[in-house]
């Protein structure tokens, strides 16, 4: 109860967060998912995580609303006629947004905005176009006060896609997350271009290997972090398995790799089969929530995250002097471990995922503020880079196939880059070539910093530290974690 | 071939993202160079070399020439520099071989390029112009462009800026380059105005735009800001020239139809 009350006195939240913070509190009184002594006993040990999704789930962690449907169709519930032009567009979709639930209470998809953007452009002059797209902008970054909140753009050029960027290159903001699907066959050089340089200005937008992850799903999204999802549907759960703290369990490798790995595995699995079913059968949210009930969401287009981090920490925690990324000893431990678990989340029979088969999907989680010494997903630690980018990005590659629902770098980019957006472009087909499947560029001078795959301005972090409120909440998870992930020592790449 | 530096990951050589290649010896002392260490050439190819340009000897605009760094060249077998190219592969699209002058090595580049075509990728040089591309057809043929240094228009300039006397073979190469469309760019080094020697940089820009490829094709021209990092002689404490100065070349380049730059 201390702790509820400390939320309700507290002068560093704002009224929001605190009504965000009394409902997750009230969640969490509860104990409704079924879990075994020694699923307990690995939350306990903090080497399960289900990363503060509440005890009791009463929607999907991510949902990716079917916007086009939407636009098309209407939404009866929200009273709301399909749009004719521009402003009654962008009227319906700030509505909309407003009602999208998400583990943040705020939408982590806000659609292909270009695409949705583009047939009601036609007959406005491009400064009409940004004046209105850029009050629409700045009332998302004020209203959705969650950077974990994705809008995607591409894999083709259209006039809105590029008048997207020029209005976020002036407002700077952390919402949206934008993302440039790309294909190199579809996608023209000079709007991946444009991209790219824009993303040396404002941290945005990341670049996703459009090729690689396509497949995965009939139609996919980008949303929150940035996490491969199917439009229509979304994800129920992300839970993770914090390896290196799973390692400290074990008596040595043999016992690791024999013993923990396999009933850890079979724990986390067996919890979010739960909170699938508890969702599914008995929070109501597919039988009442509007998105299910119009046909926004398919009940049979959700996934199961099946999220891991720290492999780099595992792998040099059982080979002392070793560095995960620069070590090939390292390297391929942590192949072996991550073979495993994706063969393990390939063959688990999970409930109600349809669309992935009935199969868990592996998730580079990216970490949480309270990770210390643990790095994102798969990435190699900050300060253990290898010299060169390149050998760098084939790391990446290396690791990146097994993950389908998510995994980035994030590569801090000298200024000298903004000369040369077609070098960093080379340096994108590349790697995607090898299998990268998801890289985010900003400037070493930028304001806005990406986190581990969130957007936060190093301003609002001053402030936060010096005991201020702050409109954004992910620049209360921003602030530890860029200092505990060391993250201002990213290795800046450049000429 | 005598290598200075190869540079993996360059982003201001050439479009896209390039290795650079440095090769050592100069046959020109440029008052601004900033790399001067690269300018002497190892005794085991002087004679080689002098006969394919002249040799400007140590010169007053640009002393002392820095043979004590000598040790850092080496002498690489071209199968090592397509090692260190492939290694970059596929993330770069090009080559660009630079200086020193590198046309000094011609006949090795032409062998360099010969390998590094066949990786499909593409080549550059970047060259100070002294040394007639005509000598060396079957490298203009197999090269995808040369940046070409224009350092001056009037030759009483050239010689105090460079110490040499070959302005004449610059302006051959240039239309040689432009009839054979493998002129890729031409770059023009400004000095602030208050330096001691006056760069024509709007004669050159004249010049330049007398020719109706230049304008045609609409070839880049790039005007360098003057930095003083790495220079040594007599230029070392100049400053770069201002924005404005370097606006006004921008506007009288454009007013004469040239497709101009700063960048």
């Amino acid at each position: 109860m201390t702790d509820i009350l400390s939320i309700v006195k507290s002068q560093k939240l704002s009224y929001e967060q605190k009504v965000n913070a009394l409902a997750h509190a009230a969640e969490d009184t509860l104990d409704v998912i079924p879990m075994s002594e020694r699923t307990r006993f690995y939350f306990s040990q903090g080497s399960i995580c289900n990363l503060n999704e509440g005890n009791a789930p009463y929607r999907p962690r991510y949902i990716m609303p079917d916007y086009e449907k939407a636009v098309k169709n209407g939404v009866k519930f929200l009273e709301l006629e399909p749009p004719r032009d521009f402003d009654e567009l962008l009227t319906f979709l700030q509505i909309l947004y407003r009602h999208v639930p998400s583990i943040t209470t705020y939408p982590v998809f806000l659609g292909d905005l270009d695409k949705l953007i583009e047939p009601f452009i036609t007959n406005l002059s491009d400064d009409e176009v940004m004046k209105k797209l850029r009050l629409f902008l700045i009332y998302l970054d004020r209203t959705i006060t969650d950077s974990f909140c994705h809008a995607n753009l591409g894999p083709e050029e259209t006039r809105a896609g590029r008048l997207i960027l020029r209005v976020d290159r002036q407002l700077s903001q952390a919402v949206p997350n934008l993302t440039l699907k790309y294909n190199p066959d579809i996608t023209p050089d000079s709007f991946a271009e444009e991209a790219i340089l824009t993303s040396l200005y404002v941290a945005n937008p990341a670049i996703c290997n459009d090729v690689l992850n396509a497949p995965t799903y009939d139609r996919y999204g980008i949303s929150s972090c940035y996490n491969i999802l199917p439009i229509g549907g979304g994800s129920y759960t992300l839970t993770r398995l914090v390896l290196p703290r799973l390692a400290k369990l074990a008596k040595d490798k043999d016992d690791f790799l024999n013993n923990i790995l396999p009933e850890a595995m079979q724990c986390m699995a067996d919890y979010m089969s739960e909170r699938i079913k508890f969702i599914v059968e008995q929070s109501g949210f597919f039988e009442s929530n509007f998105l299910a009930t119009e046909g926004l969401v398919e009940r049979d287009r959700f996934v199961a995250m099946y999220g891991l981090v720290g492999l780099a920490e595992f792998a040099n925690y059982f080979l002392p002097g070793k560095k995960y990324g620069t070590d090939a000893e390292a390297d391929d431990l942590a192949e072996i471990i991550l073979a495993k678990i994706s063969d393990f989340a390939a063959h688990y029979e999970c409930p109600y995922c349809e669309i992935a088969n009935h199969h868990l999907l592996l998730h580079a989680q990216v970490g949480i503020d309270t990770d210390y010494g643990i790095t994102s997903g798969v990435r190699i630690p900050v300060g253990d880079e290898p010299e060169s980018i390149y050998d760098h990005l084939r790391h990446s590659a290396r690791f990146h196939k097994y993950i389908p629902t998510g995994c980035s770098d994030i590569l801090p980019f000298d200024i000298t880059g903004k000369q040369n957006p077609a070098a960093i472009l080379d340096i994108v087909k590349g790697a995607f070539a090898l299998g990268q499947k998801y890289v985010a560029f900003y400037a070493s001078d930028s304001d806005l910093v990406r986190i581990t795959g969130y957007l936060v301005k190093r301003s609002e972090m001053e402030k936060w530290n010096k005991g201020q409120t702050v409109l954004q909440n992910t620049t209360h998870f921003g602030t530890p974690a860029y200092e505990s992930g060391h993250l201002a020592d990213r290795k800046v790449r450049g000429v | 071939m005598f290598v200075r530096k190869i540079i993996s990951q360059s982003t201001v050589d050439g479009p896209g993202n390039r290795v650079a290649i440095f090769l050592q010896g100069c046959n020109i002392r440029c008052a601004y160079c900033h790399n001067p260490e690269t300018q002497v050439m190892p005794q085991s190819y002087m004679t080689e070399i002098s006969q394919s340009a002249p040799i400007v000897p140590k010169s007053r605009v640009c002393q002392p020439i820095l043979v004590d760094t000598i040790d850092e060249v080496r002498d690489m077998p071209i199968a090592d520099i397509v090692a260190q190219i492939k290694a970059c592969m596929p993330f770069i699209r090009g080559i660009t071989v630079s200086g020193g002058e590198c046309m000094l090595q011609a006949p090795e580049i032409e062998l360099l390029f010969e390998q590094v075509k066949s990786l499909g990728l593409t080549c550059l040089i970047d060259s100070n112009g002294t040394i007639p591309f005509s000598r060396y057809p079957h490298l203009l043929q197999l090269c995808d462009g040369v940046m070409l240094d224009v350092k001056a228009w009037d030759a009483d300039i050239y010689k105090a800026l460079t110490g040499a006397n070959n302005d004449n073979v610059v302006k051959d190469n240039l239309s040689l380059l432009l009839n054979a469309d493998k002129l890729s760019e031409v770059r023009i080094v400004c000095l602030p105005d208050n330096a001691p020697i006056k760069i024509d940089v709007d004669t050159i820009l004249a010049n330049l735009a007398r020719l109706p490829l230049m304008i045609n094709n609409q070839i880049p021209v790039r005007l360098l800001r003057f930095r003083p990092h790495g220079v040594v002689g007599i230029l070392k404490n100049l400053t770069m020239p201002a924005e404005e100065q370097m606006q006004r070349y921008v506007s009288f380049a454009q007013d004469l139809g040239l497709n101009v730059s700063t960048k």
